[in-house]
Formats: C-alpha cells, structure tokens, sequence
C-alpha cells in the first residue's frame, strides 16, 4: 500500500505529498515533520501572506475603472459568473420541461414572485431616500471642487487673455521707425504668455484632478442600495423569463399550439374542394414538419464560463493532436537523417518565432476558403450531428484558433523528438544492424520506444504553450472559449470587469496547471528509468 | 376570359411602375426556414432591439430560437454576416451600404429594418474644451448654449497646423455614422476632415485639417486618456463613460447634427434573404414589436420600459456596463458635463417617427456623404444613387411584417407609414441649416463647401 502510493505521488510529481504517506507509516517522523515544514507549511504561509497582502494593497491602488479587486471582491465575481451559469442552465430546462414538472416548477416559481414583490418595495424605497441623500452628499463633497475648477479656469482663462491683449496693445503700437528692441519686447512678450498658458494648464490639471478624485467618491449608502436593488430586479426578471418559458415559450405549448393549428387546417380541408385544397394541402404539410422541428427545438442558451472553457479544452486539445501528428513525423525523420535535418532547419530557424498573432489570419483566411459555406459543410454538419462533440458547434473559428495552436506548439515536440531519436544509444542501433532489422520493425521496437521520453518532454512543452496561445488565439477569431470570455467581460468595462479578469487567471492558471501534471504523468509513465521531470 | 385576365395582369403591373409605392405582400402563414438563428451585435446601447426581441419572447413568438453573439468589431461582423455564420447582425448603416457597392468588404447585404435614431456623441479632451472655452467665451459656463459648433475648435485647429500638427480624433469605422457625423460636425464649421482618395482609399487624410482614425468604440475613453487622439465620435455608453471619469466633455450629439438621423440597421446578406424570405419577415416583425416596446409611453409621455431594458442590457452576455451608466441615456437624460445634466427625451429613438421603416432617403443621405469624402472615387448620376439604395433597403419585406402585426392585432394600423415612396420629407434639420432632399442627391452633394461635387 504504502509503495503504491508512494509511486502515485512519484508518477503524478506530487512529491510534496510523500512525506505525509511516509509520517503515516510513522518513519522516521522528525524528518518527515520537517519536510512537511519545508515543502507545505511553507508555501502553504506564502499563499496567505500573498492574498493577505493582495487584500491590503488591492485597494490602495486606484485606476479609472476602480480599484484593484481584493480576494473577497473576486469570490463574488466568480459567484456572479456561476449564478449565470446557473440560470441560463435552468431556462434551457425549463424550455423542455413537460406536464406536472412543469406545473410544479411553475407554481414555485410563481411563488417566490409573490415574496420578491414586497422586497422589492423595500429595496425601491431605499433607494430613492438614499438617492436623495446622495444629492447632499454630492453638494457637500463634489460640487466644492467642481465650482472651484470653474472658477479657477475662469480666472485664468481672463489673465491669460490680458496678457495676450498687452502684447497686442504693444503690436499695434509699433510703427516703422520703432527700434529693434521694441519688436523683441513683442517676442518676448508671446514667449512669456506661451509660459504661462503651459503653466496655467499644469495648475489646472491639479485642480481637474482633485475634482475628479472627488467624482470618485462613492456615496456607500446609495451603492449598496442599489446592489440590493439590482439582486432582487435580476432575480425577478430572471423568474419572470422562467415564467414564461413554462407557460408561453414553452415547448410543449408550441407544440400544442402547432398541433391545434394543424387540426382546424385538418377540419377545413376536409370540408374543401377544388383548387383551394392543394393550398391547404401545402400548410398542412408544411404544419407538420413545422411541429418536428419544435418538438427537436432547444432554447438558444449564451455561452458560459463553464461551457467556454469545455470548449477551450476541446480545442487546445484538437490542436495539440494536430501538431503532434505534424512534428512527430518529421522530427522522427530529422532524428534519423541529417540530410533530412538540414533540409529541414531553414523552415524550423524561420517559422518557430512566428506570433500566433500573425499566425491567426493566415488560418482564418485559409480555413474560411476551404470552408466557404459553413452552414452546408458536410464536415461540419457531421460534427453538429455527433451527439458528443456537437455542443461544441465546430466552425471555422475554432479550426483556425486549433491549427493556430498546432502552428505555435508543434516547434518544442519537433526539435524534441529530433533529439532524442538522434541521440538513441548506438549499441541499440548496432543490435538493429546485427539482427538485419527492417526499417519498419526498427522504428517500433527501438527508435520510436527509446525517443519516448524525449518525446513526451516536448509535447508537455508543446501543450502548456498551446494553452497559452489559445487564449489569444479565441480573443482574436471571436471563436468560443476563454479569451472569448475575456474580450467580452473587457469590452463590458462594467464594475466587475477587473474581477472577472482575476476569476479568469485562476481558471486559465489551474486548468494549464492540470495539464502540465497529466503530461508529467504520461511522461513517466512511458520512461524506462523514471526520468525526473521539472516542476 | 383568359384575354381579359391577361388584360388585367398587365394593368395592375403598370400601375405599380407609376405608383413607386411600395406594397405589403399577402403573406396567409409564415413558414420560417430557418429555426435556429445567430444575430450578431456590437456593445452598444443601440443593440436593445435584438435583445428585447429575444428576452421578451418575441422572436419565439414567431417560432425563432435565436441566439445572439457579441462580436469584437464592425468588420469581422461584416465577415461574419458575409461568411454565414451570423444569420443577420446590427450594423452601421453604412455597412450594407458599402459592402453592396463594393467598398471595403465587397458582398450584397440588405436591410429591412432600421434599428434606432441618434444615440451618438462628440467628446473632446478637457484640455481642448479648455481651449475651445477661450476661443468663445460663452461656452466657459456650466450650462453653455447649445449646440456647440466647430467653431471654437477652428482657432485651435489652426493653431496646430501652424506648428506643424494635426488634431488627432477618433471614430469607429470607415463607414460608420459617426465618421460622417464627425466630418459634417467639422466641415460645417470650415475645417478639411480629409479626403479618402486613390492614394489614401483606408485613411481619408488628403489634405486633412483634423485627423480622423479608427478606434474600436470600447477603447475610446482609454485611448483619449493615454493621449493619442484628442476627441472622438462614438456611441454610447462611451460619451457618457468619459464624462464619469472626468477624461473628456462631450460638446455635441448627433441629434445637433442632424435631428433624428438614422443610426443602426439590422443587415443581411442578400443570398441568405433570398434563401430564407419567411424567416426574414419573422425577425422583422419581432423587431418591429421590439422596437415599439421600447418606446412604450405611458399617459405622461415618460418612457416606461426603459429602465427594464437597461437592465436586461447590462448584462454580461449583452452589452454588459453597469446598470447606472446605460441607464443614464437609455431613460432621456445626457450628461455633457457632470454640472450639466439635460433632458434628451429623443436621444434614443426606436419606434417614434416612423424610425424603424426602411426609408431610401437614409441610404441616399449616406451614399452623398461617401461621395462627398471620396469613398466613392467617382461621379454617379443620380440614377445609380435611387438605384443602389433599392437594391438594399427593402421596405417591402418591412410592410409585409408590419401587415401581418397587424392583422394579429399585434400593433396599431396608424404607426406603420403604408402610403410612402420611401423618401422622407426634405429636411433642414442639420447643424448648418442646408437642405437634404433625397430626390436629388448631386443638388445636396453640390451644396456643401467642403468636399466632392459632381456635375
């Protein structure tokens, strides 16, 4: 037991862990207790330090969009980011939803619409008397410095229109016979009113900013009131919308309704003759696969966090495997052959710095002309079709953001696997020779085995770059996905914005985390001798 | 009897060439083609039609599931909207426009409904307004005279060439509402916006007094704050977000420019129109009645669904500000100083004044103003601008919609315009007074100082 889970933690590299399996089985408990000291408690009191730290200084800093979010601040925005999950979840459920669990949704629904009315009084009346003292607080807090700015750049404005009109006076008293030093009293005069114009605009700029800073200020009263207000307003909008998809929108009732539309079609043309029934022919026809196709209808659900990042996964995953099929290969042959190799560096020298940035358009030129109709694409439609893989609605966008992915990634598991099938021990080679295996047989039972870890090395390099490139790969195609998520809360510039960005580096942080650790652990699991790999 | 028939065929399609009333089709059911739609739309405020339509069922109504998608700007909507993997999107209006004619992105795209009037802003730096505030004394007040012209900037304008600069301002697109607005707001007061010609077909800075550039409409404040242009063009909420963060003034809105002008459309390509006729009336109508929702009135004239919609709007999947920012010019008030609070019950405008039509006169307005910049390197007659705009605007698809709304009770026979040629009134609307009457587009063109004229 112990030995099995001390090979766990060896294969996973969560060598931290030993020391607890060891202190279980009580050995050698000192040093055990001392490295658990040393490689949990540690980090362990560096992690609190730092989001002690981060919630202490997060609020001195201040920008324009607010003030650096504090843990607290990014647990709600996290919160806020699930509750949408949730809800969008429960109006696609309630979409389908049928006879008595339709009923029994809707009288709860029903009657949590009764208790949010009241509170709803409440938070309204709130927020008009705090509205109102707000109105004080603003004369009393705001307005000062605004007056002040107006004032003082009125002020100004009129010294530095005197000092113009003077040089002005001084101009037009000029005549011919003037002597020299006169006209230059009239440079020197602009130059002195050019001065104090750049000065006047320093000292206005302080004043600006004072009176901005005061903006700034937030009545705290009138912004949690109307925090409560907007809570209780989502909740009700968010029942009023499940509301009507268990009762209007929903889909039994479409098709009810379709299905009341066909019967009085039906009873019209059962009494019809002539011309008139092939009308009704038509829309009885067509009646009847309007209902297959609302009874086969979903509500159109938004894209979440949730589903974004499944869909990230999904495509950092297709692009991975793509550059590992691409790089093998042919690292493979670089391995194998120098001649191979020469041909090759030229291309790996040039194309391995390229940015995903460049390399986006190109895919998405290319992708978008082979796949110039993408609502008639047999592939795609294939796609759409499959029951697993057809929720992630496969367009061009995310094949572009993949081979974008395979095109950044697949450069680490090229030169790594040319490396390691070159540096395959000549003894093995020459047992090849001696045995007279064929070039087939060779490549599988001793380059391919031999290079595996080196392999592998390259591909855990290949993937976590990929991660990274995806994201800026999604922001870029607008295709679904994390950086999709990003642009959007970005251009939102909403309050939570700045949150949702913090929300956002820890998924990418702990997902790219994750998939560097089931790299490790493929890794290990295909070396002979256990190679140890970095952190 | 057949002769007769045939007789009377004839005589009907002869009174509609001279009648050039567009007329409603008898449609007796809609049989969408198309079930599962995705609309595009950009993060703007304009966009409310979209969403409502979606959030208050009314395109389930009419058996659409429709799923709308931001996107991160004008031009990969376009592509999009082109490339089909949008059904249909919010656009400029000049973009169907542009695209049909065949500048910048070349494709057939049509409109059947007009999304909204105004809603569009001029901001500057404090630092400019601090100038224009010396150069016209009246404005340095906390409640200036409005509207505010060029004027003020002209002086400052000056100044910078004279050292060898160019004022440096933003907007949104080449072809977007806001370019030309900013270029009428300019050229109306005697500075040269540049012209767009074969050397500069992107830019438009030939012999430019000011110069314009392409900002996305979220990165205006920032990019005004970081100092790298000194005013911009944009739509809101960004007028409204400079004022809050104290970075800018915004001096005048489009509806000083130009009263009621249009301002988004919701576009489709021409093949997926013609593909999906029934399914485009269905979007329609439920714009039409999303259109009305928002201009819902009660007895004293103030707007109730408003603030309902700004919710609905500010969240994250939408246009995503916070709820106080949009709600700020959705409910009728703009803020063009924090001092300086004022009433703009008409600056956004949905389903009033027959705003949702799809008038010619709109598209002819725009194909002058990309003449007159030289967007369109040529002279047209006048002829080709009545026939281009009918190529895109299609008030018949419109009618259809609204006649069917109609009939289901759905709206009221007195707010569709039945009995128009799609050409609106001549108007003298604008910030500098000149007459556009879009029956004759080169007399318009011709009566500008600055910019093209044609013969």
């Amino acid at each position: 037991m112990k030995y099995t889970l001390l090979k766990i933690i060896h294969v996973t590299g969560l060598s931290f862990l030993e020391p607890i399996v060891r202190l279980c089985y009580w050995e050698d408990p000192a040093l055990q207790l001392k490295k658990i000291g040393q490689f949990i408690v540690v980090p362990l009191i560096a992690v609190l330090f730092c989001i002690g730290a981060w919630s202490w200084i997060g609020p001195q800093l201040k920008t324009k969009s607010g003030a650096v979010p504090t843990p607290g601040i990014v647990a709600d925005a996290f919160g806020g980011v699930m509750q949408f999950f949730y809800r969008e979840n429960t109006k696609e459920d309630d979409y389908v939803l049928t006879g008595e669990a339709r009923q029994k949704q809707l009288g709860e629904v029903e009657k949590r619409l009764a208790e949010l009315a009241t509170f709803k009084e409440q938070v309204d009346a709130k927020v008009a008397e705090t509205e109102k003292s707000r109105e004080a607080f603003w004369k009393e807090n705001v307005a000062p410095f605004e007056e002040e700015l107006a004032k003082k750049s009125e002020e100004l404005i009129a010294k530095e229109k005197q000092a113009l009109e003077k040089v002005k006076e001084k101009a037009s008293a000029i005549t011919d016979t003037s002597p020299a030093d006169a006209r230059q009293e009239i440079v020197e005069g602009i130059a002195v009113y050019d001065a104090l114009k750049k000065a006047d605009e320093e000292i206005l700029k302080a004043y600006q900013e004072r009176a901005n800073d005061a903006a700034g200020k937030v009545y705290k009263p009138y912004q949690s009131a109307l925090k409560a207000q907007t809570k209780v307003v989502e909740e009700i909008l968010f029942l009023e919308k499940r509301k009507e998809l268990l009762t209007a929108s929903n889909r039994e009732t479409k098709v009810d309704e379709v299905k009341t539309e066909l019967n009085s079609l039906e009873e019209q043309f059962a009494t019809a003759s002539g011309v008139k029934m092939l009308g009704l022919a038509n829309r009885i026809v067509k009646t009847q696969e309007r209902i297959e196709t609302v009874e086969r209808s979903s509500y159109a659900k938004p894209w979440t966090l949730p589903a974004q990042t499944l869909r990230s996964l999904a495509c950092v995953f297709t692009g991975f495997v793509l550059a590992s099929i691409i790089a093998v290969p042919i690292g493979i042959l670089c391995g194998l052959s120098s001649t191979f190799m020469a041909a090759m560096t030229p291309f790996i020298a040039l194309f391995k710095p390229v940015s995903p940035i460049v390399w986006l358009p190109i895919a998405l030129i290319i992708v978008g002309g082979l796949i110039p109709d993408p609502e008639n694409h047999w592939l795609l439609n294939a796609v759409e079709e499959n029951w697993f893989i057809g929720w992630l609605k496969i367009n061009p966008a995310f094949i572009a953001s993949a081979v974008t992915v395979a095109l950044c990634s697949l450069w680490p598991t090229l030169v790594n696997t040319a490396l390691g099938v070159a540096s395959i021990d000549k003894d093995h080679l020459n047992v090849a020779r001696v045995l007279r295996l064929g070039f087939t047989r060779r490549l599988v039972s001793i380059v391919i085995p031999s290079a595996m870890p080196l392999i592998f090395a390259g591909m855990r390099i290949s993937l976590g770059v990929g991660w990274m490139v995806l994201i800026a790969a999604e922001l870029l195609a607008s295709s679904e996905g994390i950086g999709k998520f990003v642009w959007d809360m970005f251009n939102n510039g909403s309050s939570v914005t700045f949150a949702q960005m913090f929300v956002v580096m820890f998924v990418v942080g702990i997902i790219g985390f994750m998939l560097d650790r089931i790299m490790i652990i493929l890794q290990r699991l295909v070396s002979f001798d256990g190679a140890t790999a970095a952190i | 009897m057949q002769l007769s028939r045939m007789g009377f065929v004839f005589a009907v399609i002869a009174l509609a060439t001279i009648v050039s009333f567009v007329q409603a089709e008898e449609i007796e059911f809609l049989d969408v083609e198309k079930s599962k739609l995705k609309l595009g739309f950009i993060k703007l405020t304009d966009c409310a039609p979209i969403v409502i339509a979606k959030e208050k069922g009314f395109f389930s109504d009419e058996g659409l599931q429709v799923e709308v998608v931001a996107q991160p700007n004008w031009k990969t909507l376009l592509d999009n909207v082109v490339s089909g993997n949008l059904d249909g999107a919010h656009m400029l209006s000049g973009q169907p426009i542009a695209a049909t004619i065949g500048y910048g992105t070349k494709a057939h795209v049509v409109t059947a409904y007009t999304m909204d009037l105004n809603g569009n802003g001029i901001t500057v730096s404090n630092s400019i307004w601090r100038e224009m505030q010396k150069a016209n004394p009246e404005l340095n007040s906390p409640h200036p005279p409005h509207p505010i012209k060029a004027d003020a900037l002209l002086p400052i304008v000056e100044e910078k060439l004279a050292l060898g600069e160019k004022l440096q301002m933003g907007m949104v697109f080449p072809t977007s509402t806001h370019n030309y607005e900013l270029r009428y707001w300019l050229a109306a007061s005697g500075i040269n916006p540049g012209m767009y010609t074969e050397a500069d077909p992107a830019g438009g800075r030939v012999d430019a007094m000011v110069e314009l550039s392409v900002t996305p409409p979220p990165m205006m404040p920032a990019t005004l704050e970081a100092g790298n242009i000194q005013g911009y063009c944009v739509g809101e909420p960004w007028n409204q977000q400079g004022v809050a963060k104290g970075i800018g003034v915004p001096v005048v809105t489009n509806y000083d420019i130009w009263k009621n002008n249009p301002e988004k459309v919701f576009g489709v390509s021409k093949e997926w129109a013609d593909k999906n006729p029934h399914t485009h009336i269905g979007v329609v109508k439920a714009l039409i009645r999303a259109g009305r929702w928002l201009d819902e009135t009660d007895s004293s004239g103030k707007l109730v669904n408003r603030e309902e919609a700004a919710r609905l709007l500010s969240r994250p999947n939408y246009v995503g500000a916070d709820y106080d920012v949009i709600r700020n010019s959705m409910t009728g008030y703009f803020y063009f100083q924090k001092s300086d609070k004022r009433e703009m019950p008409d600056f956004n405008v949905f389903y009033k004044y027959n705003c949702t039509y799809p008038w010619y006169s709109d598209g002819i307005w725009f194909l002058t103003q990309m003449r007159r910049w030289g967007q369109i390197p040529h002279t047209k007659t006048e002829a080709w601008y009545h026939e281009t705009v009918k190529d895109i605007y299609q008030p018949k698809v419109y009618l259809t919609a609204a006649k069917m709304l109609v009939d289901e009770g759905k709206i009221k026979k007195d707010e569709i315009p039945w009995d128009t040629d799609g050409y609106k009134s001549p108007t003298s609307d604008f910030i500098d007074g000149i007459t556009f009457d879009a029956h004759d587009p080169i007399g318009y063109l011709n009566s500008h100082k600055i910019g093209n004229k044609d013969p």
